[in-house]
């Protein structure tokens, strides 16, 4: 065997190899790969792809409402023919506030960003069960700590079809962990609504039982104050939380929309319908 | 009796920044004195009956790059101060930030630029910055002839550090700019600024 021809097939290998594994790519400050919970796609299923995030220490990346600056990821699909992908599922975001006047929502160290991927009842490589698919992802991000850089990076991933979806069990424990992340419904019985004053918002939260600690992320930019700190009020069935209305709202809201984060519990998303003053 | 008069004003411009950290458009514009990169003081006071622009500024942000590398803040700028605007940009980077730079240093990244604001106004220790509620650079307000503010919020409807964003951008700052001079109210009067953190010192 002439030696190009053995650097040729050392390559092929090479190629394939990378074709199957999900590749992390190096980015600034961070390792940034594209995971899939299932390592085999089945006809008609969802399977749950995630862009998975390890940030250097000190580094973050935005939630979907950034709070006062940054930016969120963003992500371009490649999808095999007949497949379609949902929205980013954000988990709970942090508060990040640099200093009094400016406070920003998003994440620091290991981020899995959960992207639902749903599967037409027939892929186009049914017939030929070696095919793989390939699915790719162009992700854009703002990486900030002290100063901000704008990234972005190619992501793929290929999948073999089977006739039941498989699920890759180290991925799975990370998609699992990501889940409890999620903001959830709020439980049954349980009530919150706003009412607007001149320079605030009160939000009244009725669980059934006295909230100590509650955090709560806004949805939409521009309708209170991302810095101003949050008075909450324990009362024997829940809380109320003093947020200071936005100086760029300057029309009267009908919702406040947003994640509200019980210290030591779960997140959940919230709707509130807000009343305004008595004037 | 000048000193007195500056103690006040100094007095004057402590006592708004202990009573509020931000700007309501509608609201009066609050006045400032600050130095400029040439060493001139610059008073709010001294445009009365002008329209202002302030425009945050850190020259190693990405969002601001965005403006000046594709010339888009640079053609605002002689746009409108040739239509008698004045426009004051203001870096409010603390020393060692990013965006911090020296009087000298800022003149020659005007002229690299080919910027043309009125002024640049040299705020290391923030204090216009937080007079005014400024969080992001790019963050920009507008001024009336009459002292009220009328715009406070983004310079463009595409939070993104992408020049090829801005072919297709709606920029609020000239809207505003084109409604208020057209004796019309601003429409977007306030909206969510985007852009690198504003580098304070606390």
């Amino acid at each position: 065997m002439t030696s190009g021809l053995r650097i040729g097939l050392a390559l092929c290998f090479l190629a394939t190899a990378i074709a199957t594994a999900a590749q992390e790519t190096p980015a600034k400050h961070a390792r940034v790969e594209l995971l899939s919970r299932q390592s085999a796609v089945a006809a008609g299923s969802e399977i749950q792809m995630g862009v998975h995030f390890q940030l250097d220490p000190g580094w973050h990346i935005y939630w979907v409402n950034p709070g006062d600056s940054g930016q969120p990821p963003a992500f371009k699909w490649k999808l095999p023919a007949g497949f379609t992908a949902d929205e980013i599922q954000w988990p709970r975001p942090e508060r990040i506030q640099t200093n009094p006047q400016i406070a920003d929502y998003g994440y620091h160290g290991d981020v899995l960003l959960i992207v639902p991927i749903h599967v037409p009842q027939v892929t186009n490589a049914d017939s030929d069960k070696q095919d793989k698919l390939q699915f790719a992802a162009e992700a854009k991000w703002l990486i900030c700590r002290e100063v901000c850089i704008p990234e972005h990076a190619q992501l793929g991933i290929a999948l073999p079809i089977s006739a039941k979806a498989t699920e890759d069990p180290s991925a799975a424990k990370l998609f699992a962990e990501t889940r409890r992340l999620l903001p959830r419904s709020l439980p049954r019985g349980w009530n919150v609504t706003a009412r607007s004053t001149h320079d605030d918002f009160v939000l009244a939260v009725a669980a059934g039982k006295r909230i100590l600690k509650a955090e709560f992320f806004p949805l939409d930019p521009g309708q209170i104050d991302n810095s101003a700190p949050q008075k909450i009020q324990p009362t024997p069935t829940g809380a109320k939380i003093t947020l200071k209305r936005s100086d760029i709202l300057l029309k009267p809201i009908t919702v406040l929309r947003g994640v509200l984060v019980i210290a030591g519990g779960p997140a959940y998303r919230i709707e509130a319908p807000v009343r305004q003053k008595i004037q | 009796m000048k000193n007195r008069r500056l103690m006040l004003r100094a007095c004057v411009l402590l006592a708004l920044m202990a009573s509020a950290f931000a700007v309501k458009v509608g609201d009066p514009a609050p006045g400032f004195t600050s130095v400029d990169s040439n060493g001139k003081q610059q008073h709010l006071s001294d445009y009365k009956g002008k329209y202002v622009v302030l425009e945050w500024h850190n020259q190693g942000c990405p969002y601001t790059k965005k403006h000046y590398e594709s010339g888009n803040m640079q053609r605002l700028q002689k746009e409108w101060t040739a239509k008698g605007v004045v426009w004051l940009t203001v870096i409010s980077s603390a020393p060692g930030t990013q965006g911090f730079v020296t009087p000298s240093q800022e003149n020659e990244y005007l002229q690299t630029m080919k910027a043309a604001p009125t002024a640049v106004l040299m705020d290391p220790g923030g204090s216009l910055g937080h007079l005014y509620g400024a969080k992001t650079t790019p963050h920009m307000f507008i001024i009336d002839p009459n002292g009220t503010l009328i715009y406070n919020g983004a310079i463009d409807d595409h939070p993104t550090t992408d020049q090829s964003d801005i072919a297709h951008s709606k920029n609020y700052v000239s809207m505003a700019l084109q409604e208020a001079m057209g004796g019309k109210p601003v429409a977007a009067a306030a909206t969510r600024p985007y852009g690198c953190s504003v580098k304070y010192k606390d």
